[in-house]
């Protein structure tokens, strides 16, 4: 594969192939944990931290990789990593820690990073790889701080747990459920798929 | 290139050793601090339940803790659950205890403290020290506003707390977690009969 170009990368994973609504990768915690925007926030960089530095490591070692075992390295790398960020928020943000508890283990079973460590960091050099990865990451995080913008304004009438709510209006409880946030990423995903077809449309 | 089982099963080998040796060598690093964010949070959540930690510091913690708190008995138990009972004693004078509690929350189980003063009459407050509740729904026991609506309020025996108004006061549960909310009070109640209350409720 030709080397892409940075900003290449960057746009590709932020906006136009956006892991979670054009693959549809990490649903799973995008659902669960978008109902505050602090935890939405830690939980994505937490997955940045962790795609970028699995996709270098295992780039790096992408030739010595046995091909059959690639993915049980894949995930000794990643489980790795994120022993080592829970470790890490444990010892220097433990009110961080004490929040996101259950949800740092969960970091683990994102199939954003794998989906990155099979479909580029196998191919790719380590630098692009590690941007590859960070910035799937970071497309992931600006993803669940979306969705969480709508739901905790909505469900608790806050921003970052800043009251926003002047007018008094009654918060949505079903904002607050999981149900809402298979409504708000459903929509989302309509719009990114609408604006590709449409693109390939007029490209014919 | 075309690689056989033993380059494969040593590959395995040899990257689980150093990934399992670079985990290690990083936990050890971070033992210590760890160790202290423990210890801090818990005597913070002693400090807390007792309605003692207003505007402390971090590194005030420790020394209010040695000060004013030292293992107590209340009805003839010195531990509950596996915790000690602790007491805040001031000039000699015991002020309140804080009671350990335990129960099983949503997810798993739910620990902490809570505070009832030297005659039994009210709660100073609620604190936990463990739990894995839903982050955002149920994870939002550990907010202020919600801890905060167990101070002072009036305790007897025979009679269970719950959701609702008491005297002036209301007790919310958590929209959207009721299981949790439920859990909480339940682990409350239970630490009221079993331990605060125990020679009293028939």
């Amino acid at each position: 594969m030709a080397n892409e170009k940075t900003s290449a990368i960057i746009k590709r994973n932020l906006f136009t192939e956006n892991q979670v609504l054009r693959a549809i990768l990490g649903i799973c915690s995008s659902l669960a944990v978008t109902n505050t925007m602090r935890n939405s926030l830690v939980m994505g960089l937490g997955v940045a931290f962790v795609t970028g530095l699995s996709s270098l490591t295992l780039s790096a070692m992408r030739n010595i990789i046995p091909h059959r075992v690639r993915m049980l390295v894949q995930t000794l790398v990643i489980a790795a990593y994120v022993i080592f960020v829970d470790l890490f928020l444990q010892a220097f943000l433990p009110d961080i820690s004490k929040h996101l508890g259950p949800y740092v283990g969960l970091i683990i079973t994102n199939c954003i990073i794998m989906g990155r460590a099979e479909a580029y960091a196998q191919q790719n050099p380590p630098l692009p790889a590690a941007l590859d990865g960070l910035f799937a990451g970071l497309g992931y995080t600006l993803v669940l701080l979306g969705v969480a913008f709508i739901r905790e304004a909505l469900g608790f009438g806050t921003i970052f747990g800043m009251n926003i709510n002047f007018i008094g209006f009654e918060t949505w409880t079903i904002m607050i459920m999981p149900p809402a946030a298979f409504f708000i990423i459903g929509a989302m995903i309509w719009v990114m798929s609408a604006r590709a077809a449409n693109k390939a449309a007029k490209a014919k | 290139m075309k690689r056989g089982h033993v380059y494969t099963f040593l590959f395995m080998v040899v990257i689980t050793a150093v990934l399992v040796f670079a985990l290690a060598a990083a936990y050890e690093g971070f033992k210590p601090s760890i160790q202290r964010n423990k210890q801090l949070q818990e005597q913070r959540a002693v400090l807390s339940a007792l309605g003692l930690d207003e505007g402390l510091k971090d590194n005030q913690i420790a020394a209010v803790y040695e000060e004013k708190i030292k293992p107590g008995k209340l009805n003839g138990f010195e531990e509950a659950y596996g915790m000690p009972i602790l007491a805040h004693i001031e000039n000699g004078e015991t002020l309140a205890y804080a009671v350990p509690i335990e129960g099983s929350g949503l997810w798993g189980a739910l620990r902490g403290y809570l505070g009832v003063n030297a005659d039994r009459t009210q709660t100073t407050g609620l604190v936990f020290t463990y739990q894995n509740e839903t982050p955002g729904l149920g994870g939002r026991i550990d907010e202020d506003w919600f801890k905060n609506q167990f101070r002072g309020l009036p305790i007897t025996p025979n009679t269970l707390m719950a959701y609702g108004s008491v005297e002036d006061k209301d007790i919310d549960a958590i929209t959207g977690a009721t299981q949790t909310s439920s859990a909480v009070m339940r682990t409350i109640n239970k630490s009221l009969t079993e331990i605060v209350f125990s020679e009293e409720v028939k």
